[in-house]
């Protein structure tokens, strides 16, 4: 490429996109509504579930426990989305500066500790046996 | 030679006009790729089904198209279209018919960012790409996770609690292989010093898959578990919870969310190759030059694919605990381990 487009004009396309994933499933449903038969009757359209007559209502709840895993789940996934940006960060021209002993980088070191928190919390949570399924 | 001077020309008008130029080829890439991923499912169907057939020793599809069954795919979708659309009653009507599309757009956003093989021309390689992004890894990761979202609205919509069960089932999994998965991505990244896929795969003097085989291994579990495939198939796991978030669907609508799975199996495969096993890198074939990186790449994407299909034919089904387990208790810490190991070659020999 010899010029330089704004990192907005590659979203475009990506607008395009979605509109299309959305176009073709909905031309294949209103292509079934031209061609497929509609004789809906009461037997017809009662719930399958397990073969069997259902029992009690549907919207199940779920046990507390799983609250656990979404929080450790969300805060490893911030632990990501730190991480996507040091990527570009720490082999720079920009860390170079902060570099001691010659050869130990602080953006590693500073990641390092970081990690390690984490984990320390990660370790808690299995003891605690917070990520158990119940 | 001419092809180059055509390149050249669109290149110019690229950057001369880049909002039209992105929009032209925003819609010529919808509807080649839209087209290509579709065909392409179809094929992966066929062979999942026909390898499938060899590895339980019977035979796969052969009667429709008279030879190896090529057009039972063909057969399957006349009968999907011609079905009856019902829908059950006391179905979360708006959510249960939105989770087929948004599925189908998921599967198309991803297609948008991914390289669908490269040219070579004039010694250079250029990419099958419609969105090049230099986040491209990042946001490939990020939208294949909305099949997620697909998944659980089709279970929480269908008014039934088997359903209800494989939609807990997919997010419990999902979370627990995002990050290790996420962790992988970065420590390719960090080894080639970029998150742009195009340039991830042209950084590959050595196939990631050695230069980190840790963090392959991770990657590939963590990607079997995101599309759902047996070992890892909760979900939808048949002699437990009927069919899973699937149960309440039939017909068409059916189709279109086993449909988009199988896409995304291929496009799953497609990341892997470009992320670890060297994309479409490889030397030239005399006569077919311009094709030759393509011809690598397919071959490897085959070989990925009829991998996946293997796994399926010789393992059996995790309990939903022991999934969780290895992901928290084993992923994750080995996915770390990988990425301290990337951190520290990309610093000190790239």
């Amino acid at each position: 490429m010899t010029g330089e487009p704004l990192a907005v004009d590659y979203y475009i396309p990506i607008i395009l996109f979605l509109v299309m994933g959305a176009i073709v499933p909905i031309v294949a449903l209103a292509a079934v509504k031209i061609i497929s038969p509609l004789r809906p009757n009461r037997r017809k359209a009662s719930v399958y579930e397990g073969g069997l007559k259902p029992v009690r209502d549907p919207k199940i709840r779920f046990n507390v426990q799983y609250y656990l895993f979404a929080i450790v789940f969300v805060i490893f996934d911030v632990e990501v989305l730190f991480l996507y940006p040091w990527i570009y960060v720490y082999a720079s021209e920009f860390m170079k500066r902060f570099v001691i002993f010659g050869f130990i980088n602080m953006a590693v070191i500073e990641m390092v500790l970081f990690i390690a928190v984490l984990v320390v919390g990660l370790l808690y949570a299995i003891k605690k046996e917070a990520l158990r399924w119940v | 030679m001419y092809l180059s001077t055509i390149i050249e020309a669109v290149s110019a008008w690229a950057a001369q006009e880049p909002k039209i130029y992105a929009l032209a080829i925003g819609l010529i890439g919808a509807a080649i790729i839209s087209a290509v991923i579709n065909i392409g499912a179809m094929a992966v169907v066929w062979l999942e089904r026909k390898f499938l057939g060899d590895i339980q020793a019977r035979f796969g599809p052969n009667r429709v198209g008279s030879r190896w069954g090529l057009l039972q795919l063909g057969a399957d979708a006349i009968k999907l279209f011609t079905k009856e659309d019902s829908i059950p009653r006391g179905a979360d009507k708006p959510v249960y018919v939105w989770a087929p599309i948004i599925a189908s757009i998921t599967t198309m956003l991803v297609a948008a960012a991914i390289p669908f093989g490269a040219l070579r021309i004039d010694g250079k390689d250029y990419p099958l790409v419609v969105a090049n992004m230099d986040i491209s890894a990042f946001y490939v990761e990020a939208a294949l996770s909305i099949m997620t979202i697909a998944v659980f609205m089709a279970g929480f919509s269908s008014n039934n609690k088997y359903s209800m069960l494989g939609a807990f089932r997919g997010i419990a999994r999902m979370i627990a292989y995002e990050v290790p998965m996420g962790v992988c991505v970065i420590a390719v990244a960090l080894m080639a010093h970029s998150l742009n896929l195009v340039e991830i795969v042209e950084s590959q003097t050595l196939w990631y898959a050695f230069a980190q085989p840790l963090g392959f291994i991770v990657f590939t579990i963590a990607l079997v578990t995101d599309l759902g495939r047996i070992p890892f198939d909760q979900s939808e796991a048949e002699e437990e919870i009927i069919a899973g978030y699937t149960t309440e669907y039939g017909g068409i609508r059916w189709g279109l969310l086993y449909f988009q799975e199988y896409i995304n199996m291929l496009l799953g495969s497609i990341l892997l190759v470009l992320l670890f096993l060297g994309g479409w890198k490889g030397p030239s074939i005399p006569l077919i030059t311009v094709l030759s990186p393509m011809v690598w790449f397919l071959m490897k994407v085959l070989i990925v694919l009829i991998f996946l299909i293997w796994v399926r034919g010789s393992l059996v089904r995790f309990r939903i605990d022991q999934v969780t387990d290895l992901g928290w208790k084993w992923m994750l810490p080995l996915s770390l381990v990988n990425l301290a190991w990337a951190a520290f070659v990309g610093l000190y020999f790239a």
